[in-house]
């Protein structure tokens, strides 16, 4: 009986530590939830889907991870009064698996035949054996980590 | 005395159409088997649209929990069992999720005089020697739960399993002839040894890598044929459209010879509604209020026509077993439990029928009563 509470006790405790990916994944855009930066409806492309989390708890969704990273380059420009600081989690929709990633932990294939909703696309996956498979099969360019990701590689998918 | 009010517009079209009521009441024989021809051609155009439109959406309700990709093994250009050792290996392709071998096939029931789909489901509820049977599987073998249920095996001997409980179905053409069983009565009954499966169903999560998937398929298993579920989907479109097309083919004498007799009656005027019309005018009635006249009579007939056909025609789908149609759209009925369809009423279909048969003799109807409305009355009565 004890045990168990005290096994509650450290899950809420974790839950309350660590507001992540699990969090974020559970969620998903409403039909009325548009892209800050293209304008586009984001439920009608659940394979692209990206997310930035804000501190103060609200989402903004995305439609493919070129139009998240457009938004993370100067968030101002597109939501007024946003910061780089105010942004606590950025989630990617894995190509394979179709899941939500950390995006900053995933890597990235530009250059392949696969477009996404906005065309040209920075392609998502959880694993570098993944990217270099996809990046085989697909005709991609170069694998790339969040880091990498500025405006040359953004201005060069337009 | 106070002038009576003139009549509103509306007013105006009731005292015509009750005008036109009694006047077509006045030519009951004529008129009634116009209705009744129409009503038979919409009947039968309805019939088959209706019956193609409930198949199709109950074979796209069974590709929805159709397997993204279906890998089979053919030898010889014949479909062949496939080894269990390709389960892993085809799970290890980079974009697939899952890989499950699955066991299934086709057992002609003699005294049943139909063919049952059995299937071992992904997770079998029911014990070693039961059986979960679909309910037109129930009805033709008169089966209820806990009766035995007796099948020829492979090697010509008869195991008798029990029925465990009927599905209950939300689609019957999908479980009416379904019998679910336990792995081991599978390759009891149909003699196939362990680790051999009739094919192997993939989950690809991104349906954008589907053609890549299969595509890697066929590179690295020469002896597989990987489907599609886009494929399947297109194949049941194309026998269902060229099924749909031959019929309407068949229909298109009937429809040829009622549209003559349609336009016959309503491009010619006979003498005596040259008569009435002429009549209409010398009383004082305007050209507009003849061709009102005109087109609620060619409305009331084509209208009711048309709601009458297509009633009948949901009834002869849904209600009862379309015994006109069935045997040429249902293809395989012969060797099948009979089930019944899920009725489906598309507004796209019944606007598509509305158009090709009111629109046009409402039409038809005018031109003639327009001609003869704006000649002179005494000349139309003379003549």
């Amino acid at each position: 009986m004890k045990a168990s509470r005290f096994t509650w006790a450290v899950a809420a405790l974790l839950m309350l530590a660590t507001p992540g990916i699990a969090e974020e994944a559970a969620k998903r855009p409403s039909a009325k939830d548009k892209c800050p930066v293209c304008g586009m409806f984001v439920s009608k492309y659940p394979d692209w889907t990206a997310t930035v989390a804000f501190q103060d708890g609200s989402v903004a969704w995305f439609d493919g991870a070129k139009d998240l990273f457009k938004f993370l380059v100067d968030p101002g420009r597109f939501v007024p009064g946003r910061k780089p600081a105010d942004i606590r989690v950025v989630t990617v929709t894995d190509y394979y698996a179709v899941k939500p990633l950390d995006a900053r932990e995933a890597y990235f294939v530009v250059g392949s035949d696969v477009f996404g909703p906005m065309g040209k696309e920075l392609v998502p996956f959880g694993k570098r054996a993944e990217a270099d498979e996809f990046l085989r099969d697909h005709r991609g360019k170069r694998v790339l980590r969040f880091n990498d990701v500025n405006r040359a590689v953004l201005d060069g998918l337009e | 005395m106070k002038r009576p009010r003139p009549p509103t517009w509306l007013e105006r079209q009731r005292y015509l159409l009750d005008f036109t009521l009694s006047s077509l009441g006045r030519r009951k024989g004529k008129n009634l088997a116009l209705a009744a021809l129409y009503t038979l051609v919409v009947f039968a155009l309805a019939s088959v649209l209706l019956y193609t439109q409930a198949l199709r959406s109950e074979a796209m309700r069974i590709l929805e929990g159709a397997p993204d990709l279906v890998v089979q093994r053919v030898v010889a250009g014949r479909h062949d069992l496939i080894p269990g050792d390709r389960v892993e290996r085809l799970s290890k392709i980079r974009g697939v999720q899952e890989a499950r071998g699955r066991l299934w096939g086709y057992y002609y029931d003699a005294s049943a005089r139909a063919n049952l789909t059995f299937l071992v489901p992904d997770r079998f509820w029911g014990k070693p020697g039961e059986v979960v049977i679909g309910e037109g599987v129930a009805r033709t073998r008169l089966a209820v739960p806990g009766e035995p249920f007796p099948v020829l095996a492979a090697d010509g001997e008869v195991v008798v399993l029990k029925v465990r409980e009927t599905i209950p179905s939300f689609s019957e053409l999908v479980s009416s002839d379904l019998v679910l069983l336990s792995e081991p009565d599978f390759r009891r009954l149909f003699g196939i040894p362990p680790g051999l499966f009739t094919d192997i169903a993939l989950t690809v999560p991104n349906g954008k890598e589907v053609s890549t998937v299969a595509a890697k398929i066929r590179g690295q298993m020469p002896d597989t044929r990987p489907i599609t579920r886009a494929e399947i989907t297109r194949t049941y479109e194309a026998i269902l459209d060229w099924r749909s097309g031959l019929v309407v083919l068949v229909l298109a004498a009937a429809l040829l010879s009622f549209g003559i007799v349609a336009w016959d009656k309503a491009s010619g005027l006979s003498a005596d509604e040259r008569r009435e019309i002429g009549v209409l005018k010398a009383i004082g009635w305007d050209t507009s209020e003849v061709l009102a006249m005109k087109v609620w009579e060619g409305a009331v007939i084509s209208l009711s026509a048309f709601l009458a056909g297509l009633l009948l025609a949901y009834f002869h789908v849904f209600v009862t077993p379309a015994p006109l149609l069935a045997p040429v759209l249902k293809g395989w009925s012969t060797i099948y439990p009979e089930f019944r369809l899920t009725p489906v009423l598309n507004p796209f279909i019944v606007s598509t029928l509305f158009l090709l048969t009111v629109v046009p003799y409402t039409v038809a109807t005018v031109v003639p009563a327009w001609r003869a409305a704006t000649t002179d009355p005494d000349e139309v009565m003379r003549s």
